[in-house]
């Protein structure tokens, strides 16, 4: 599966090599034509029996071998996770806690990335290695200590406990991000404000902010799909009130004795659709944020 | 933060004109929210498990006693070498498979052929997949009585009778990494894809005319370029599936037997269903030590990337 492309003719030595043959080239493309199609087996199979699956009649599931291709389709599966109230709820409670995971993390990223960016102060560096290797931390280890605390504060089984954790984990990537938007920003704007007297909120507040604001709103972007995402802490600091649906679709149609896999397969397509979208509106943004975040110091 | 001044890139001029009392006051507002959060999410937690592992401490019953190095030689003596071996096999292979799929795949979308873009875009729909609908999904394909897997394997005279993936040692093992790739290796394309566009395009025209062939193009030209990103994304990948979680636990709950438990699902098991967080915080320290030799040689690199590309 990991063919690059098929080992062209050994060189006897370096003189005699020919310039590239018609044929060499063709053998070059079939190589990538075929690395491309084992790859793209790989890839879209497993989707295609989602897909595949959420559509099939209940009692053509269980039939084995089951067959490629459809012989029936039917739409009961998403009818039954749509009609269950329990899944609204868990929809209710992933929307809640995504939306202000987002909002707040813009809020805290984006005060953090200018200050790192636009201010030279003393343990900046050191701080600035804390934030990113506070995304290094196993978040396994820090969930038994976390469940704790906030049992301490009386927080399980509450919106907050998620919303602070997901705040805090997708952190080191939003600063990363918006520190480089505001790399990107003039330095000479900022002193031209504060020539004509604008004090440092007001400098931030009505230029910068909105001059970044297609930052923001993909970091707010990434904040939303970790927190839609997010299967351990939702299990284990949400009680049964306020979980979310990752963990909710386990409780609901996994168990010990029968899996209903059509409607799991139904339910885990509407979950992903919200991440879909969010990318689709982020990619331009993707690209450049992510290999920030993990390659800049 | 509470000693810092302020410089800006103007220092000198601003100084004169005062106001640094404000700026102080603005920056200390900047990050104080931040610091606060990471401190009392991540860093408190932390320490406070680190110490656990000092203390026969349960959820059980509260109050804690001092055990001294008890709870850590009893993890060392107990499954220790079994969960560092058990982890870097999924680690390794984690990481591994995704990275050659994603290099090559990256390789290939980045001639320019009719669809390509579009299968740029299409290429990343199992990484947008949520993590428990990707276990979720696998699961389904692995499942030993009505699976796709066994049916396919079955139809074509590959195997008999179905196989149970998830409850045998090997293949389990081998399940989670095919599952953790797939999941994983649009990631790798997106990240070597954007490299290769470093890759100046008159060096690869040079090389052929002087009759380099594709491989030899690959090491002489394409990797040099791309060996930098290539590096750090295999880092990032080994540290984040040194301390991954999801797939792990839902796909095969470490079992069977253990068998594929890592110190990420022995941590969590030892804590939340034995109660032990003495011991689990001994785990936790292990595994820390491990990981830090990891972060400590991801920021040495990416210093040093950054360095590189200053100059």
């Amino acid at each position: 599966m990991s063919t690059i492309a098929p080992a062209p003719p050994v060189l006897t030595s370096e003189d005699a090599a020919p310039p590239i043959t018609r044929r060499r080239r063709g053998r070059i493309r079939w190589g990538m034509w075929i690395s491309l199609a084992v790859i793209a087996l790989f890839g879209f199979a497993p989707v295609y029996w989602l897909l595949v699956t959420s559509l099939t009649p209940t009692n053509l599931v269980f039939t084995f071998p089951p067959t490629l291709f459809p012989r029936e389709i039917s739409f009961d599966h998403y009818a039954t996770v749509l009609g269950n109230p329990l899944i609204f709820g868990y929809l209710r409670n992933s929307v809640i806690v995504s939306v202000i995971t987002a909002v707040l993390a813009v809020a805290v990223s984006m005060y953090m990335g200018y200050a790192f960016s636009k201010y030279r102060f003393a343990g900046r560096k050191s701080l600035m290695y804390f934030v990113l290797s506070s995304q290094m931390f196993p978040q396994a280890l820090l969930l038994v200590t976390l469940y704790l605390v906030f049992a301490q504060f009386g927080l399980l089984n509450t919106y907050l406990a998620l919303i602070l954790s997901f705040t805090t984990f997708t952190l080191p990537l939003c600063v990363w991000m918006l520190k480089g938007f505001f790399d990107a920003l003039p330095d000479d704007l900022i002193e031209a404000a504060r020539i004509d007297g604008a004090g440092p909120w007001r400098i931030f507040h009505s230029i910068v902010f909105p001059l970044a604001a297609p930052g923001l709103v993909a970091a707010g972007l990434f904040a939303f799909v970790r927190g839609w995402n997010d299967f351990i802490f939702a299990l284990t600091l949400a009680g049964p009130d306020r979980q979310t649906l990752p963990p909710g679709l386990v409780n609901t149609f996994i168990s010990e004795a029968s899996t209903s896999w059509p409607a799991l397969m139904a339910a885990s397509l509407i979950v992903s659709v919200p991440v879909c979208v969010a990318f689709i509106l982020l990619q331009r943004y993707l690209v450049g944020g992510i290999t920030a975040g993990a390659v800049k110091g | 933060m509470t000693s810092s001044s302020v410089v800006a890139p103007d220092t000198a001029a601003r100084r004169k004109r005062g106001a640094p009392l404000s700026e102080r006051t603005f920056l200390t507002f900047l990050l104080l929210p931040g610091v606060v959060l990471l401190c009392a999410i991540v860093l408190y937690p932390l320490i406070r498990s680190l110490v656990s592992a000092f203390f026969d401490e349960s959820l059980l019953y509260p109050g804690m006693t001092f055990v001294g190095l008890d709870n850590i030689l009893a993890v060392l003596t107990d499954d220790f070498g079994r969960l560092v071996q058990q982890t870097l096999i999924f680690t390794v292979g984690a990481t591994v498979a995704p990275f050659l799929i994603g290099l090559a795949l990256a390789l290939v979308l980045n001639q320019r052929f009719p669809g390509q873009r579009f299968l740029r875009g299409a290429f990343l729909i199992p990484w947008l997949i949520p993590g428990v609908v990707v276990s979720f999904l696998w699961m389904w394909i692995f499942d030993a009585n009505y699976g796709v897997l066994n049916g396919m394997l079955i139809t074509l005279g590959a195997i008999d009778s179905p196989v149970a993936w998830l409850f045998q040692t090997d293949t389990a093992r081998a399940a989670l990494i095919i599952a953790k790739t797939w999941n994983t290796f649009p990631w790798i394309m997106v990240m070597m894809l954007a490299a290769l566009q470093t890759v100046p395009g008159e060096l690869h025209e040079a090389a052929s005319m002087d009759g380099a062939g594709t491989i030899r193009r690959f090491f002489a030209v394409t990797w040099p370029h791309i060996r930098g990103v290539a590096g750090l994304v295999i880092l990032l990948e080994f540290i984040w599936n040194f301390q991954h979680f999801d797939t792990i636990f839902v796909l095969t709950g470490g079992g069977p037997a253990g068998t594929t438990s890592t110190f990420a699902t022995e941590v969590y098991d030892t804590a939340f269903k034995g109660y032990d967080l003495g011991h689990a915080g001994a785990l936790g320290i292990l595994w820390m030590a491990l990981l830090t030799v990891l972060v400590v040689l991801y920021v040495w690199l990416s210093e040093r990337g950054e360095k590189g590309a200053r100059r």
